[in-house]
């Protein structure tokens, strides 16, 4: 097995070439984007400068194939969002406060914007919140659709940009609580085909938690398969690949009962 | 060693045609790129982007200069120029824009550019059998409007149905009310609606292109305001010449080309002349 360090040079090798291939789209979606929803009505956009026209569908293509595979794995390896966060969250004021009933409760927060935004996409047909700059000087495009934007976009806007400077107070803010995308993925990492796992061998002793830039262990909510984890495991009790389901307690009870050998008789 | 009558040996000779052709080459590389490395900032109505990329690139191509072009919502660009912004050269929609700025003495002069026109689209084939704006009231015609779209794209459209007299019943065959007139015609092109009220530049988007049947709405029906673009220079204009130079290669046949090929009706054509006398686009 590669040394830790190792695995980590090498997802950040993958977040640059990412961050080469989506920056620009992810830019534009975050600031020239005329739509409530950005990076998802591109076929169509007035945008005529932003890549998203030609990357969109195959964005989302290989984002779903990633899902299945990795769950999460978008955040921590491809995201220039979570790269973002990343690097605001190694100057991070507040490290390892956020836990118990807090992180929980805003915790709900991502699954809430990811309703929010289906909300927005499907019943409301995403509605245009600017006047789309239809090409322009990269910079100077931007400040015009802040100009000649509309409240909702503003909001929106600054919203998303104030939670990721979050990002330097707590680790990951936007990523861990807001991010609909990170809702979403969440939920079906439940379903991916591989992943980082806690084995039985597990002290629960959170040295997991310690070290991961997100403060979250394996498995459990907004784990990014990062792989920062498994060498600092005093037990080896993290592995990866395909996890069997865990049979409930009472059915393995059930099934030495059944077979005779239940250490009573 | 000596060659011929005229007494010219074979080396003078070669020499002296490498010199003429070098000399004949350097001043048609000077002139023929006279604004290298010039810059000229040029803003237009978002609608003519399409015209406006290639013909930028053309011009650059031949001139050398560096062209940074904004395209956006017209009446959005003029209000940030009657504003604060500044630009070289302005491409404006609605002359009544290109009057006021020139009357703060922002714009330095215009002329006309092009003219956009409305029309009908259906789905290839126009399966709903549409022959005139007054289809769009008759019973189980599926429409798309889009209102809340920018001004010419949403209210010019329902203006045409209002002057057509078949508001009323459009706007209850509508199924779908959007707010972004590019996204919603894919709805049309994907069959779902029959028909819609769009500028004919729409039709002629490159995603789109022989998606749609085109059917002509009468000119008597259009309102007024969208119909006629205009360019003109800014007192910013740092390099005049340049400045200048662009506005005439914008309004000759080349540049008027690319207006044409994107769906507008140029303005250096019979029917723009036409267009510019009935809208009164003259630089007063």
């Amino acid at each position: 097995m590669p040394s830790i360090s190792a695995i980590q040079w090498k997802r950040r090798g993958t977040q640059l070439i990412f961050l080469w291939f989506l920056g620009e789209f992810s830019y534009y979606g975050m600031f020239r984007c005329p739509f409530a929803v950005p990076y998802v009505s591109c076929a169509n956009c007035p945008v005529v400068q932003c890549p998203g026209r030609k990357l969109w569908l195959s964005f989302w293509l290989i984002l779903l194939c990633s899902a299945i595979f990795f769950g999460r794995a978008f955040c921590g390896y491809a995201c220039p969002g979570g790269m973002i966060s990343q690097v605001l969250g190694k100057a991070a004021l507040v490290r390892g406060r956020m836990k118990g009933l807090a992180d929980r409760l805003l915790g709900i927060g991502k699954y809430v914007a990811a309703l929010a935004v289906l909300y927005v996409l499907f019943p409301m047909h995403n509605p245009r919140w600017a006047i789309p700059i239809r090409t322009g000087e990269f910079f100077h495009s931007t400040t015009l659709t802040f100009e000649h934007a509309n409240s909702f976009w503003l909001v929106r806007t600054w919203f998303v940009l104030g939670a990721l400077a979050l990002g330097i107070m707590i680790p990951h803010f936007w990523c861990r609580y807001l991010c609909p995308t990170g809702g979403i993925l969440d939920i079906l990492k439940r379903f991916s085909l591989l992943r980082y796992f806690k084995t039985e061998a597990c002290t629960d002793c959170n040295e997991c938690r310690n070290i991961c830039e997100i403060e979250t262990r394996p498995e459990e909510a907004n784990c990014t398969n990062c792989a920062a984890c498994p060498e600092i495991c005093p037990v080896s009790a993290i592995e990866f690949g395909w996890k069997k389901r865990k049979i409930p307690k009472i059915e393995k009870e059930v099934k030495v009962a059944a077979s005779g050998r239940s250490g009573y008789a | 060693m000596q060659d011929g009558c005229n007494g010219l040996s074979r080396r003078k000779f070669i020499t002296a045609t490498a010199l003429a052709c070098t000399s004949a080459l350097v001043p048609s590389r000077a002139f023929g790129r006279p604004f290298e490395r010039e810059n000229l900032q040029v803003w237009s109505c978002g609608g003519l982007a399409e015209a406006f990329v290639p013909a930028n690139k053309y011009y650059e191509e031949m001139t050398g200069c560096n062209l940074a072009y904004t395209g956006a919502f017209a009446a959005a660009l003029g209000k940030s120029l009657l504003a604060n912004a500044t630009t070289e050269v302005f491409g404006p929609r609605v002359l009544d824009l290109a009057k006021k700025l020139k009357a703060q003495g922002k714009m330095l002069n215009f002329r006309p550019l092009c003219f956009t026109r409305y029309v009908l689209i259906t789905p290839k084939g126009n399966p709903a059998g549409i022959e005139g704006v007054e289809d769009l009231a008759r019973p189980g015609v599926r429409v798309l409007l889009s209102p809340d779209s920018s001004p010419p794209g949403g209210k010019a459209t329902m203006v045409v149905l209002k002057k057509a007299g078949v508001l009323e019943g459009a706007q209850k065959n509508a199924i779908r009310l959007g707010d972004c007139v590019q996204r919603e015609v894919a709805i049309v092109a994907s069959g779902k609606a029959d028909v819609s009220v769009v500028e004919y530049r729409i039709a002629k988007l490159p995603q789109f292109r022989g998606k749609f049947d085109v059917i002509d709405i009468p000119e008597r029906f259009f309102p007024p305001p969208p119909i006629p673009f205009t360019i003109g220079i800014m007192k910013w204009a740092k390099n005049m010449e340049l400045a200048e130079d662009f506005v005439k290669f914008i309004t000759s046949e080349k540049g008027q080309s690319f207006f044409e090929r994107a769906g507008f009706i140029p303005a250096l054509s019979e029917e723009g002349e036409r267009l510019t006398k009935k809208y009164g686009v003259k630089d007063a």
